[in-house]
This record gives C-alpha cells, sequence and structure tokens, in this order.
C-alpha cells in the first residue's frame, strides 16, 4: 500500500519557470520508485517504505517557515551559531569571529540540480528542497569557537515532510567545528530529508558533530556528501540518540593524496528507536587515510545498524582503512545488524574491518556488584565506557566535556 | 620484483577431451528434455512429476543478477541437458566392464579407480558428464548399511529415503539455477549413513564434463543418520573449451542428532585461457541443515578453477548445539571471477558456526567474499567467529567483503574480522635469501596464508590442494 502523497512543488515559493520545471522531473522520477523498501540494497536493513507506511497516513510538504523565532542557545559553552527553523535561517552570530572572512546566506535554491536516480531520497530533496544554508569559510582562517546550527522545528509538523540542502564550503588552510543540534520535542510524526554537501580544499580541517538533544518522533534522513582535497581532514562525531528514525548516510571522497576522514558514532538507542549509519568512503588517491568506529547500544526494542564501505580504486596505492562497530545488546528484542564491506582494486594497501555484536560482559557486571554497586548501575557504568571510548580521540579540552555531557545525557535516556 | 626470472604460465592441466561416443538428449530446454531424461533413466511417475514441477516454476524465476560476476547471457536452448558415454547405458557391475578410455581419463586425472581402491581405500563415484560411471567399494559399505550409489540408482532402489530428503534443504524453487538443477539434473551421488554407523573411508566423486556445449546438472544428497559420521570428498574438472560451459549443481546435507558431516571440495574446472576465453560458469547451491542436537557440518572447499564461481555453501543451524563450518580458499588469476562465501544460519538454542576464508586475486581476476550470519532470537546463547582475509597479487586485480551480519538477541556473540593485504615484501626478500627463487617464494607464503584451511582437507586431498594452489599462481607474481 503506498501511503497518500500530498506533494507540490507550487507550495514553495519563488521559484521560477525554469526551475519548476527541473524539479518536477525530480520529482516524478521520485514518483517511478516512491520511498526505497528493503528490496533496495541501501535500505536492505531499513524499510523505509514500511515504516512511514506505519506512522503516517499521508505526507505533506507544505510547511510554515516563520512560526518559532526564540530558542535556548547552550549555556556554559562559548560558540557562534545559525538557528534554523525547519531548516530554515532565522539568524546567525558570529560574535567570536572575524566576519569578513565567513560567508553566510541561505541555501541558493537556483543550485538545485538533478541527482542520480539511484537515491531516490536525494531526488525527493531536489524535488521540494527549501532553505538551508551556504556557509563558506576564507582561505587560512581557523574558527576560534565551534559553530553550533541550532536545528529547531514549529510544533505543526505532523505528516510533514522537510527537505534541506545545506553546503559548506572551506577554503584552503581554513579550519572549523560545526555541531549540527538537534532539538525537538515534538510528539508529531514528521520526516527530516536533508542533504549536506561539503567541500574541503587544501589543509582544511573540518570536525562534524551531529548531536540530538531530546527525545523526539522525528523521521530523519541525512545524506552527506564530502570531496576532499590535498592533506584536508574531516572527522565526523555521530550522537544522535532520541530519534524513533534516523538514517545517516555518509559518502566521501578522498580525492587528493594525503586527505583523510575518520567517522565515529556512539548511540544509545531505547524503546523502538531504529537507526542506521551508512558510510562509504571512495579512497580516490593515494597515501589516505580513512578510519570508522561505530559503537552501538542496544535497549528495549531498538534497531541498529551498520552498513560501511570502504570503496579503493586502482591508483589509490598506500591507502591506510579501517572499519570498527561493536554493539552490545542489552535486550532480547533488540536487534544489530551490519553490512561492512571492502571494495578494493589496489594492491599495496592496508585494509580491514571488524565486527562484532554481543552481550554485556557479565563477569565485568559480577566484578562491579561484589564491590557494591547496584546491577543497574553497573550495567550503566559499563555502557558509559563502551561508548565514551570514541570521544577519546577529540584533543579540544572544552568539546571534550560538552560532547561527554550530551553522551551522558542519551545514555540516561533523556 | 621481474618478471624474467619465472615460468611463464602453466597451462591447465586437465584440458584434454576424450574421444568417446556418448548418448544426448535432443538440444534445448523443454519438456520433452525433461522427460527424455527421466525416461532414460527409467525414473517412477513421481521423480519426473518433481521435475516437471520444478520446470513449471522456471518460467517464473529470474536469473540472480545481484552478484558481483556479470556474465553474458546464457541461451539455455542452446544446451544439450543429457550427455552419456554409450557404452555405459548398459551399467558396468564391475570395473573390468568399464570402457578402458574413461578408466584411462580417470588415470589422467590422477584418480586411477583400480589403484585408488586398492591403495587408498577411498570409496570413488566418478560422474562422467552426465551419468555415473563406476561406484567403487560398495561391497564393504553395503556391509556396514551404508548406501553410497548414484542418484538415478538410489531414486529406483531406495525412493523412500530419496522421496523424503530431496529438496528438504534446497527446496524445488528456490533460486533459478537450483530450480534448473531440480528440473533437469542427470546424475550425482546419493550417500545415507545409518545410525551410529562411522563410515570407515572417505567417500569421494569425481565430476568431470567431457563432451561439448553440455550442462553439468548434478545433485548430491547425503543424510547422515542419528550418531554417524561420514568424510565426503568432491573433485572436478573439465577439458579445455573456448566456449563457456554452465555447472549448475544442489548439494544436499542433511545431519540427524549427534551426526557429524565433513563436506571437502577441490574445484578446479577449466577456468579460460588467459585472456578469460571460455572455462565453466561454476553456479552451484549447497547447503546442509544440521536438523538434530549435537550435530555437524563442516564444509572446505578450495576454488581454484573456473571462468566464475558462484557459490555458497550454507549451514542451517537447526538443533541446539549443533556446529557449522566453512573453510574456503579461493584463488582466482588472469579474468577468473569468483563470488563465493557462506550463510550460516542460526536457530537453535546454543549453536556455534565458524567462517575461515581466504581469498586471493591475481592478474585482472576479481574476488569476493559474500557471507550471512544471521543469529535469530531464539537461538540463545549462540555464537559465530568470521576471518576473511585477501591477498592481492598486482594492481589490476580486485578483492571484495560483502558481508551480512545480523544479531537478534542478547545472549549470542558475533566476531567478524577481515583484512586485504598484499604479499609481504619482507618475507618474500627473507625466502629469496635463502635461495628459494621469487615463484618458489610465492608458493610458500600464500601456502601459509592458506594453512588454516588446508589443515581441515584430508591427507590425500591436502597434497593436491597445495599444488593446486601454486599451480594457479605460477606466472602471477611480477
Amino acid at each position: 500500500m503506498k501511503q497518500n502523497y500530498d506533494f507540490d512543488i507550487g507550495k514553495i515559493k519563488n521559484l521560477s519557470q525554469e526551475e519548476k520545471v527541473s524539479r518536477q522531473k525530480n520529482l516524478d522520477l521520485f514518483y517511478e520508485y516512491g520511498f526505497p523498501s528493503k528490496q533496495v540494497e541501501d535500505w536492505k536493513f531499513t524499510d523505509l517504505n514500511l515504516i512511514l507506511n506505519k506512522n503516517f497516513d499521508n505526507i505533506s510538504n507544505e510547511v510554515n517557515f516563520e512560526s518559532s523565532k526564540e530558542f535556548k542557545a547552550i549555556e556554559n559553552f562559548e560558540h557562534n551559531f545559525i538557528f534554523l527553523t525547519n531548516g530554515k535561517i532565522i539568524s546567525t552570530n558570529f560574535g567570536h569571529e572575524e566576519k569578513s572572512k565567513i560567508l553566510i546566506e541561505d541555501y541558493n535554491q537556483e543550485e538545485v540540480k538533478n541527482i542520480d536516480p539511484s537515491n531516490t531520497l536525494a531526488l525527493l530533496n531536489s524535488a521540494l528542497s527549501f532553505g538551508g544554508f551556504s556557509l563558506e569559510i576564507a582561505k587560512g582562517y581557523k574558527f576560534k569557537k565551534p559553530l553550533i546550527v541550532y536545528n529547531c522545528f514549529s510544533q505543526d509538523l505532523k505528516n510533514k515532510i522537510l527537505n534541506n540542502k545545506n553546503s559548506i564550503k572551506l577554503n584552503e588552510g581554513s579550519e572549523l567545528t560545526l555541531i549540527d543540534y538537534s532539538d525537538n520535542n515534538t510528539q508529531n510524526n514528521f520526516i527530516k530529508n536533508t542533504v549536506d554537501t561539503i567541500f574541503l580544499n587544501k589543509n582544511a580541517v573540518l570536525k562534524n558533530v551531529l548531536i540530538q538533544n531530546s527525545k523526539s518522533n522525528g523521521h530523519f534522513y541525512k545524506y552527506i556528501k564530502g570531496s576532499l582535497e590535498g592533506d584536508s581532514n574531516y572527522e565526523n562525531y555521530i550522537l544522535s540518540s532520541g530519534l524513533k528514525l534516523n538514517k545517516i548516510e555518509i559518502e566521501i571522497n578522498l580525492n587528493k593524496d594525503n586527505s583523510s576522514c575518520s567517522i565515529y558514532s556512539a548511540l544509545n538507542l531505547l524503546e523502538d528507536q531504529h537507526q542506521e549509519i551508512k558510510t562509504r568512503i571512495n579512497h580516490n588517491s593515494p597515501n589516505c587515510k580513512s578510519y570508522q568506529k561505530i559503537k552501538n547500544v542496544l535497549n528495549d526494542k531498538s534497531k541498529g545498524i551498520y552498513q560501511g564501505k570502504i570503496f579503493v580504486e586502482k591508483i589509490a596505492q598506500k591507502t591506510d582503512a579501517y572499519q570498527l562497530s561493536k554493539a552490545l545488546i542489552v535486550s532480547d528484542n533488540a536487534e544489530f545488524d551490519a553490512k561492512p564491506e571492502l571494495e578494493i582494486y589496489a594492491d599495496d594497501v592496508r585494509c580491514s574491518h571488524g565486527s562484532t555484536s554481543g552481550s554485556i560482559d557479565s563477569d565485568a557486571v559480577h566484578y562491579l556488584m561484589t564491590r557494591g554497586i547496584s546491577k543497574k548501575e553497573s550495567v550503566k557504568l559499563l555502557i558509559n565506557g563502551f561508548l565514551n571510548e570514541v570521544l577519546e580521540k577529540i584533543t579540544h579540552n572544552e568539546l571534550k566535556i560538552f560532547l561527554e555531557k550530551i553522551l551522558e545525557k542519551q545514555i540516561n535516556g533523556h | 620484483m621481474k618478471n624474467q626470472d619465472l615460468n611463464i604460465n602453466k597451462e591447465y592441466e586437465y584440458g584434454f577431451t576424450t574421444d568417446i561416443e556418448s548418448i544426448r538428449a535432443p538440444k534445448g530446454l523443454n519438456e520433452d528434455t525433461i522427460k527424455f531424461i527421466s525416461n532414460i533413466k527409467k525414473e517412477p511417475k513421481w521423480m519426473l512429476d518433481w521435475r516437471l514441477k520444478a520446470f513449471n516454476r522456471l518460467s517464473s524465476l529470474k536469473e540472480p543478477n545481484w552478484q558481483k560476476p556479470k556474465y553474458p547471457k546464457i541461451n539455455y536452448q542452446n544446451l544439450y541437458y543429457y550427455s552419456a558415454p554409450k557404452s555405459s547405458s548398459e551399467k558396468p557391475k564391475s570395473l573390468d566392464e568399464i570402457d578402458p578410455k574413461i578408466l584411462e581419463t580417470y588415470k589422467k586425472l590422477g584418480i586411477p579407480l583400480v589403484e585408488q581402491q586398492r591403495l587408498n581405500g577411498i570409496a570413488v563415484d566418478a560422474v562422467f558428464d552426465s551419468v555415473s560411471v563406476a561406484t567403487t567399494f560398495k561391497d564393504e559399505l553395503t556391509k556396514k548399511g551404508i548406501i553410497f550409489c548414484s542418484i538415478s540408482e538410489a531414486i529406483q532402489e531406495h525412493p523412500d529415503l530419496v522421496k523424503k530428503y530431496l529438496g528438504s534443504v534446497i527446496p524445488l524453487s528456490d533460486h533459478y539455477f537450483a530450480t534448473l538443477n531440480s528440473a533437469v539434473f542427470t546424475d550425482g551421488s546419493f550417500v545415507y549413513i545409518p545410525p551410529n554407523t562411522r563410515c570407515p573411508m572417505e567417500l569421494s566423486t569425481y565430476f568431470r564434463i567431457n563432451a561439448s556445449e553440455t550442462g553439468q546438472f548434478e545433485r548430491t544428497l547425503i543424510i547422515a543418520d542419528k550418531g554417524s559420521y561420514v568424510s565426503y570428498l568432491e573433485g572436478c574438472t573439465a577439458p579445455m573449451r573456448d566456449e563457456n560451459q554452465l555447472h549448475a549443481a544442489n548439494v544436499e546435507l542433511i545431519a540427524l542428532d549427534d551426526a557429524e558431516i565433513k563436506y571437502s571440495t577441490v574445484q578446479n574446472w577449466y577456468p579460460g585461457d588467459k585472456n578469460g576465453v571460455g572455462g565453466i560458469y561454476n553456479f552451484v547451491t549447497k547447503r546442509g541443515a544440521c536438523r538434530g542436537k549435537n550435530s555437524k557440518i563442516s564444509w572446505t572447499q578450495v576454488e581454484t578453477g573456473s571462468a566464475i564461481t558462484w557459490k555458497y555453501p550454507s549451514c542451517i543451524l537447526q538443533g541446539d548445539n549443533s556446529v557449522g563450518e566453512f573453510y574456503s580458499i579461493a584463488i582466482t588469476n588472469n579474468y577468473q571471477k569468483a563470488d563465493t562465501g557462506t550463510k550460516m544460519i542460526h536457530l537453535g538454542k546454543n549453536t556455534k558456526s565458524k567462517i575461515i576464508s581466504k581469498g586471493i586475486s591475481a592478474g585482472n581476476a576479481d574476488n569476493t567474499y559474500r557471507g550471512l550470519v544471521d543469529i535469530n532470537k531464539k537461538a540463545t546463547n549462540s555464537r559465530n567467529y568470521t576471518q576473511c582475509d585477501s591477498l592481492l597479487m598486482g594492481n589490476k586485480c580486485g578483492a571484495h567483503t560483502v558481508p551480512y551480519i545480523k544479531n537478534k538477541n542478547s545472549t549470542s556473540t558475533i566476531e567478524h574480522e577481515a583484512t586485504t593485504t598484499k604479499i609481504n615484501e619482507e618475507q618474500l626478500y627473507y625466502c629469496n635469501q635463502r635461495g628459494l627463487d621469487q615463484e618458489e617464494a610465492v608458493s610458500l607464503i600464500v601456502n601459509g596464508f592458506c594453512k588454516e584451511v588446508l589443515q581441515q582437507l584430508p591427507m590425500e586431498f591436502a597434497v593436491e590442494a597445495q599444488k593446486l594452489v601454486a599451480i594457479s599462481l605460477e606466472g602471477s607474481v611480477g
């Protein structure tokens, strides 16, 4: 059974006739495939069509972008911010930085083009995209404080879909810590479909953190596509526990020598939460490095998925690539699925992956209990230790403390 | 590394053809062909009905297209589905009655039936093109109540067993090639080990495709009754031809309470020439069911031949405490493509599985490990350990790993690791220093890389397999 789609390009303001035609093409193509089901290999473990059928009566893209103008900024943590409601910029603050080095504006909708049909959600995004931001950092400029992107949502999003595109460009030698901070405590079912395009020029460094601050009925899909030039570095930390459904798809292209990327994730899933992390690291050039460490704790009826692919081109000799996924299954109704994939065409490489899933070490629990700690606390302590490990690599102390707090909150179930 | 001091690629050793008259079914895949096969084998009606049912299902199935190696469309109407040496239409009673030419072929293959019978004490069932030519050691096995014969014979002599178990592990219309096999299978082996019996010798089958434009569709069914043990070996070769030949076999294993089946394969079908012309398409379905408590099925395979290998020997671990094992070496050279792995489906409590896969890729070849480990909700306290290592030689080949891992309960543990590397220069240098030439050094290192799997093979096979590993890679380092 198909949902009732109410997708109308006419509801998006200020589009030229030409744009409308191009968007309609994307929409028509999307209709041809619909939302992906488990028959689609990339969605094998997340039957989106089925999940949406269960939770949505109809889906519409008619969204009010002006409703909420207030939000609570995070205290005791110095930062710049971009404030978005339903994906559209409401206000920005770069108080800690040199403003001339930063270009921030609404995403230019004219740049929305046709994307290949293999990703149907990206097609839908191209058809219905609205809002979003473009950020560009000047050559050599290093951010003094992190930048938080507050994602807030209005209360009237029941059965709605948000489609945004963001673009982040770091010019040569620039550095930025970007925290994508999602805060929505709405009980309404809604869908957020985001496409982030990231470009790192030579020697640029981007730390990207994804945080979900509250329990939510949101169904999120985020597609991050990064292109890296020589000696640049991309790091991603995923701390997005709390969403009913979340799929983060990251595609990183290591296009020039000595570029590197790492992806870390720590998720503590409760109730019937369903989160998938899918990565594809394309080693297109020699001497590049990639590292992935994905950690999941699965409680109740939750389901965690990791699909990771390392792709090494023929010319990408001296590649060093690593993938590790670990899962703790705490409840008998929880499930963890993994598909760690290697596709390698160069011979002088070091590529490996590991994947484990299992229960909490009962000996360790016993040990803690003999020291007078209750069973519940012992388990929590072990979970904390298990997940906290992914933050070890962060050298920036303030950021580390901030993320540890976020993680603790997620472990306690918001 | 320089190429000059190396031998040129060693030719396929088993590429000869045997000049003997054969009986063939008319070309093409249709009901008449199936009736022809069934008729020539004097099969009972239920068997023919079974085949026709499979054939009817075939029209609604599509060839799978998810696997990595792609192949040109197979014209199923242009194949012979039955080819038998003429002289064997009257089944020989003893080895003396077998066409000497066939015996000579087997001698060339290195399985002199007579000699092997005497020296090794291995019972051999040899399948030539489509029919089983000889089964040695029958008497001794019969005394123990062990049934080891061709499947055609089993259909005549032991219909109850065949009816009960045939298609019980690989359903009639499982997927395209399995269904095709169900419709047109020509021969294969049948083994039944009675309760509490340990099969006193290794049972062995040798398969050979001789005639051109033929597909080989054999079907093997092994049943180990309660408390029994059997070790079964399978080897295959084919002559050199510049056309691609299809081999679509089905193998079903059933282990009841406390039974153990060990199934070893050395697959050396013709891999095609240096430019990737010709060779066998090896699309095989192998599946074992650990039905009973404490049962065990162990697959060991050495895959060196075939233009395309596409097989996933699997274990369905139904009985509590049952164990599944999979040891594999897949070597691809020139333009060979292999997409192989296993499925371990844990259904019973305390089930264990272990997967060791070694892939070696050279020349322009592509080698993929594809596997599934699925621990179900009720399979509490289960364990899986998977290790898949790939070795790359040269920068024109590819090595891929595609594991699917599913864990659905909190008391089970899955561990998976995989690595991809090339041969360590230092190891090579060390070997060279001690007077081994490049080729010997590579062979030594590769054999070491595969050791964990080679150790699992029965003695006679291990020697052959080690040689095969070396031969398959000759001329590939440079």
